[in-house]
């Protein structure tokens, strides 16, 4: 039974539901002014009078710090920022800036290639066109690597390492077992089977990572990421070369040939001791071998990429290869010295040959540096290693552009959960081909 | 209110018979009494307004604004376009789905468990009560960030004290753990029970100890055991301490968003980015650049907790005054 206090305070509960309705109507009346778009307020370049402010990854403060050494004259700010590949927390920060009018880096390291997407796109409109700001750095790259920033006929960033897919194998391994190195994608889901039979625990893959979908469906050629436009893109999951690749991976899968992690999960690093062959980016092996899981000297090493049976060519795709972006924000010297950063972190040898660990994405440092990875003496066959890195640019497939929605996102949600509890991957792809379509038409995509 | 009367009675209030029709009175405040306790209310309306209202007033005004995509950058009056966005939104359904997942398995035993070691505290007086008070709310001061790092340690079986538990379930990795689909309401429950049962058993003790020694002893006298006290006499009277645990935990676990959000960056993104319905208006914001949808979206949820509220205010009578 309610007593009358209790009816009384039902009428100032409804009372102060009233009054917060009303506020809020007041408030929507009063508040604001009304821009709601942001960017617009963006259009007005500014000029620092020549300070810059950069933000880098941490494995690029290195290259950074570089440059302030170099550049003493020019007064510098860096900022190190979250690098987690797909992470979203720079989209968000940039999204501010752009309602806020103000508070953009002169250049950044997209953490995420993926992110030149939004950096581009006619919403946020950061990165800055460099076709005619640096000609002469951009025509020191091969076509092929500095793709990934030619948007619509503009190059709008500076690829920082070519990150193509070589095929890594463990040559000690392969030697004392008497196995045949692949030659093609078929060879090597057969070869798997053998090894994971033969030696249980050996694996030949890693499926769990955002760039899985980089290294077997790209490499295939499969249409997850075909950019028609700004607002149009193929996604055909039934595409033959996509069935082919979903093939090699149920038998690698079923055969626990591959491991359902990925290669940056924690627990990668003891897995990854058992690693006996993969494909992988050209950076895999002083990163993730060397300094990473910690493969003895003199076991890995590189060939050039598999190719698929009857086709004449191998065929590859490629992982991250980071990108260096400048701010269409700014002008004068300000955006002159942020050039210069930009210029440096490019093609510089005191940053490319010296201190990156991955093959640099401009052509004429390529040889600099492999000369001087070399002296490390680290892979099994160190020529035939770098060569192969070199030669691998060449056969990434083409069409496969960066977009708003991050296909390995989709991946890691939708296939990792499923074969890290057993289930088959057949089961998963159709999830994978679902949220795929389901994402890209939520940002806006009309899908073909 | 017990306070008002008594001070009504030493006021020497002249109410030798009370009318028949009206056997309470509303007391008429002094104005001193009324500055007063408006000087009081003021910081907390400020800070509502600042906080709560305006906040609102503006999510409403920018629900209904239009939304600017590539190829149609003007920006205006939309009208309801963004909840028409959000409700037939593909990952609407999901989201709630998966907070009511979560709800399902946490609160009640969440509700089990303040009320029942409250009681528990209550009925073991002394020291021993007060010790095992101190001790559920330890868990209760690593707030935040500070609790998530230890469920990160608990929940990857590399690392964690309860490794025997995870290898049992055939589990080997964080990503196992984590990841498996149908693990996260259960592991949201245990992270959220314990950060959050100590403190409400405070609360809750606070009711009990709030129930005057005669009730206690005069149900005693008429025979009642520990059980029957508790039961018939301790939980009546503490009903509204525990509609306000339900009320506040329920809007708590609502709003769900750090914790799916940092269990997917410790299982390498492995869970969905839009698990909960305020994942869903982050992302609106903030992958889709449509701050209109993500308001919507906020309203949405507004309506929905205001509503569950208002249910259960009522229904406890936690705002409701005593009758005497």
């Amino acid at each position: 039974m309610k007593s009358p206090g209790a009816r009384l305070g039902k009428k100032r509960a409804a009372g102060a539901v009233s009054l917060l309705a009303a506020l809020s109507l007041l408030a929507a009346c009063g508040g604001g002014d009304g821009d709601g778009g942001g960017a617009s307020a963006a259009d007005s370049q500014t000029d620092s009078g020549g300070a810059i402010t950069v933000w880098v990854d941490p494995p690029r403060v290195p290259a950074a710090e570089a440059f302030e050494k170099a550049h003493p004259d020019i007064d510098i700010t860096i900022n190190q920022i979250d690098g987690t590949v797909g992470g979203k927390s720079l989209q968000q920060q940039f999204a501010q800036f752009n309602q806020a009018g103000k508070g953009w880096p002169d250049a950044i390291f997209f953490p995420s290639n993926d992110d030149i997407a939004w950096a581009s796109g006619a919403q946020i409109d950061y990165a800055a066109d460099l076709t005619e700001l640096l000609p002469d750095v951009i025509e020191g790259y091969d076509e092929a690597v500095i793709a990934p920033c030619a948007i619509d006929g503009e190059i709008r960033c500076l690829r920082n390492d070519a990150a193509p897919d070589v095929f890594w194998y463990n040559a000690k391994f392969f030697e004392q077992n008497g196995y045949e190195v692949p030659t093609t994608w078929e060879e090597y889901g057969d070869l798997a089977v053998q090894i994971a039979e033969e030696h249980p625990g050996k694996i030949s893959g890693f499926t769990g990572d955002a760039y899985a979908p980089d290294r077997y469906l790209w490499a295939s050629g499969c249409p997850t990421n075909a950019r028609q436009s700004e607002t149009e893109v193929v996604i055909d999951l039934d595409d033959p070369t996509c069935v082919r690749a979903k093939d090699l991976l149920t038998t690698m899968v079923e055969a626990d040939a591959a491991s359902p992690l990925g290669i940056f999960d924690a627990d990668a690093a003891s897995v990854g001791k058992d690693l006996v062959m993969s494909p992988g980016a050209a950076w895999w092996g002083d990163y993730l071998f060397r300094t990473t899981w910690k493969i003895p000297a003199g076991e890995m090493t590189a060939v050039e990429p598999l190719a698929w049976e009857g086709e004449d060519s191998p065929s590859t795709g490629n992982e991250g290869g980071g990108l260096w972006g400048v701010s269409s924000h700014i002008k004068g010297k300000q955006l002159e010295n942020t050039l210069e950063f930009a210029r440096f972190v490019a093609t510089d040898p005191a940053w490319q040959v010296e201190l990156s660990t991955g093959l640099p994405a401009y052509g004429p440092v390529q040889d600099a540096w492999a000369e001087k990875q070399a002296e490390a003496k680290y892979f099994a066959d160190n020529d035939t290693t770098f060569e192969a890195m070199k030669a691998a640019i060449s056969h990434v497939k083409p069409d496969h552009a960066y977009m708003l929605y991050n296909t390995g996102s989709v991946w890691t949600e939708t296939i990792a959960p499923a074969l890290v509890d057993g289930q088959p991957l057949d089961a998963a792809w159709s999830d994978f081909g679902t949220e795929l379509l389901n994402q890209a038409k939520a940002m806006g995509y009309t899908v073909k | 209110m017990t306070t008002a009367l008594t001070e009504e009675r030493a006021a020497g209030a002249p109410a030798p018979t009370p009318p028949a029709k009206r056997p309470r009175t509303r007391r008429v405040s002094r104005p001193s009494e009324t500055r007063g306790a408006w000087t009081l209310m003021a910081p907390y309306v400020v800070l509502l307004m600042i906080g709560g209202i305006i906040p609102v007033g503006y999510a409403v005004k920018t629900s209904l604004e239009r939304s600017p995509t590539p190829l149609d950058p003007t920006t205006g009056f939309g009208g309801v376009d963004s909840f028409k966005t959000v409700f037939t939104d593909y990952r609407f359904l999901d989201t709630f789905t998966n907070v009511f997942a979560t709800l399902v398995v946490w609160l009640p035993i969440m509700m089990l468990g303040i009320v029942g070691l409250a009681l528990l505290i209550h009925a073991s007086p002394g020291r021993f009560g007060s010790t095992m008070r101190f001790v559920y709310y330890i868990p209760g001061a690593l707030a935040g960030i500070a609790n998530f790092v230890l469920w990160v340690y608990l929940l990857n079986p590399a690392q964690s004290p309860i490794e025997g538990f995870w290898n049992a379930l055939g589990i080997e990795t964080i990503k196992q753990a984590v990841a498996t689909p149908g693990h996260l309401p259960f592991i949201l429950t245990a992270m959220m029970f314990f950060q959050g049962v100590g403190s409400w058993i405070i609360v809750v003790n606070g009711g009990l100890n709030g129930i005057s020694e005669e009730t206690l002893e005069a149900a005693s006298l008429d025979g009642a055991n520990a059980w029957q006290l508790a039961w018939h006499v301790k939980l009546p009277i503490i009903k509204p301490w525990i509609g306000y645990a339900a009320l506040m935990n329920l809007a708590y676990g609502f709003q769900l968003f750090l914790e799916p959000q940092l269990l997917d960056q410790v299982s390498s993104n492995a869970l969905p980015d839009q698990w909960t319905p305020t994942q869903l208006g982050y992302a609106f914001a903030f992958s889709n650049y449509n701050f209109p949808a993500a308001a919507a979206m906020s309203l949405i949820l507004l309506v929905i907790t205001l509503v569950i509220g208002l249910l259960i205010v009522f229904r406890s009578g936690l705002f409701g005054e005593e009758e005497h």
